[in-house]
């Protein structure tokens, strides 16, 4: 007898039906940010820094989730840049083995919101246009594979514009001007996230680092949580909430939003403790360690955390955040070797 | 107001994050006759408390990024009564960095500032830097000092790094590597092969005027 679970769903019926938390012939198995590896670049000869800007190469290098680690899901938007770049932020792209970075710590060196305007071409700029080529293409070839688009939230917008220690020290001090700003930005995010879904995303995952690394919880309320309901009301597809970094004591807010699915990590600790805040509220997705574990653990070490998260609760087993590029295939093909022969838990 | 009450507010205004209490107490305090350097030690028992409250997680990196923009703007009105105070100059090159990973500049911005005041050459290479950016930068410049900065505890791996790649480039021993900032413990100091491990800010400035002493 087969040590694997009988499919009838495809993986994009399963994946869309694990984000809203609905049935599933087995746990669906995907990320809603990078899984690029050098090994995937290599196997496809999709590199970086091509992948994150030339359409065909997007959707070469994204396609590898599918192909080659047997995800249920595809996204194609590795790195946290594009739509910042698109805004006027100067990026260095790195190269295959570095993740793009800003140029300036201090963003594009502008405080006052008035003086700063939404490109009216934000959609046409050479790194958005690509990303929403890149998703009709995947969508063109891949009918049965979940697409996942993805747009920085204005937190993370204001991050990257500001620069972060500005947005910091204003979330204490300067709190109307920051909410300006958050205000503005997050039109960016809304019609940015449409625009994909438009081109053929499925789901959008919405990174918004507002991280217990760097915030309160009382700030991700302040400052975030209405931002992020409106979202949800604004785009008309399931959205992924992502935020790195232990957001145990924020996750009472993140079930307040009315996001489908949050992406988690590691540092939250047992995602059994995540499954009982969150109730059935909200979707997980998560949260294997990069780190330790997919880099440097073995595929039994990756199956083993596999298992646990699932036994947890957690609707979409996958890396708890975008993974070092060093990452092997064999420790991705691992996560979905779990998912395919979880059988509830034991 | 006694030197004691100036050196508790100014330690309070840091802890509090408040900026501009910061600048008028140390302006205020600098008008009665205290002693700058003593505002500076105060200043920085102050951030030694937002770290334990950073720890505990009552602050946060947002908090702690405030406290020390206190401080900044305070030293700002410190630094020429710094120089005063200063007599012997001391001609050291070092280079100052937050390793890659983090973007805090809060302890290594106040040890290059009393550095610079205490007349050294300060090349401040930023935060989030690289290994192999600290390494080709020893190469280059041959600092007497490399300065390493770390306050979240996932970035400690990095300081490792620097060293092995100082090792494999043939430059460990020309450069006395220091290290400091609310991750770093001297335990970890030693395991990792730096030379020093400074509890503050004050105390690495005095470790480098000592070393550069030492060899010149």
């Amino acid at each position: 007898m087969s040590e694997e679970v009988s499919e009838w769903m495809s993986p994009r019926k399963r994946f869309l039906s694990a984000v809203l938390g609905g049935r599933v012939d087995r746990p669906a198995a995907g990320s809603a940010t990078s899984v690029a590896t050098i090994e995937q670049m290599e196997q496809t000869g999709c590199f970086f820094p091509e992948a994150h800007y030339i359409p065909e190469k997007i959707a070469g290098l994204a396609s590898a989730a599918y192909e080659i680690i047997g995800f249920d899901c595809i996204m194609p938007y590795f790195s946290v840049w594009l739509d910042a770049a698109a805004l006027g932020c100067q990026v260095n792209w790195g190269d295959k083995y570095r993740m793009p970075d800003g140029v300036s710590r201090e963003g594009l060196g502008i405080t006052d919101p008035n003086q700063f305007r939404i490109p009216e071409d934000f959609l046409y700029k050479p790194t958005t246009s690509a990303l929403l080529e890149a998703i009709e293409i995947l969508r063109g070839r891949y009918p049965n594979v979940a697409i996942v688009g993805k747009v920085m939230g204005p937190w993370t917008l204001c991050l990257h514009i500001l620069g972060v220690k500005r947005t910091l020290i204003w979330s204490k001090i300067r709190k109307d001007l920051l909410k300006e700003w958050i205000k503005l930005l997050k039109e960016v995010s809304i019609e940015f996230a449409k625009a994909q879904v438009k081109a053929g995303a499925d789901v959008i995952c919405w990174p918004d680092h507002a991280t217990g690394d760097l915030v309160s919880a009382e700030t991700y309320r302040e400052f975030l949580l209405e931002v992020h309901r409106e979202a949800v009301r604004r785009v008309g597809a399931p959205l992924i909430l992502h935020i790195c970094g232990n957001t145990v004591d924020r996750l009472p807010y993140i079930c307040e939003t009315g996001f489908d699915c949050f992406h988690f990590d590691s540092k939250c600790g047992d995602p059994l403790k995540v499954r009982i805040i969150a109730g059935d509220r909200i979707s997980l997705m998560g949260n294997i360690n990069n780190p330790q574990t997919l880099l440097y653990g073995k595929p039994e070490d990756v199956m083993k955390e596999a298992k646990h998260a699932l036994e947890a609760g957690v609707n979409i087993v996958g890396p708890e955040c975008a993974i070092p590029t060093r990452v092997t295939n064999e420790n991705l093909k691992a996560i979905v070797k779990m998912a395919k022969r979880f059988k509830g838990k034991s | 107001m006694g030197e004691a009450s100036f050196l508790d507010r100014i330690r309070r205004a840091i802890i509090d994050g408040n900026i501009d209490g910061a600048r008028e107490i140390a302006k205020e305090a600098i008008n009665a006759g205290v002693s700058a350097l003593k505002l500076v030690n105060a200043m920085s028992s102050g951030m030694v408390e937002v770290g334990k409250l950073l720890e505990s997680r009552v602050y946060f990196v947002a908090e702690v990024l405030v406290s020390a923009e206190a401080m900044s703007q305070a030293l700002e009105v410190l630094k020429p009564y710094l120089a005063v105070e200063e007599s012997k100059r001391y001609h050291g090159k070092i280079i100052l960095g937050t390793v890659a990973g983090d973007i805090h500049d809060i302890g290594k911005g106040i040890v290059a500032t009393l550095l610079q005041t205490a007349g050294f050459e300060v090349i401040d290479l930023g935060v989030d830097v690289p290994a192999e950016m600290f390494i080709e930068k020893v190469r280059e410049i041959k600092p007497d000092i490399l300065g390493l900065s770390s306050l979240l505890t996932t970035s400690l791996p990095e300081i490792k790094k620097i060293i092995e790649g100082l090792k494999t480039a043939g430059l460990r021993d020309k450069v006395k590597v220091i290290v400091g900032g609310a991750a770093v413990t001297k335990d970890f100091a030693e395991e990792a092969g730096v030379d020093v491990y400074c509890l503050d800010a004050v105390e690495g400035v005095e470790i480098c005027k000592k070393y550069v002493e030492g060899i010149k």
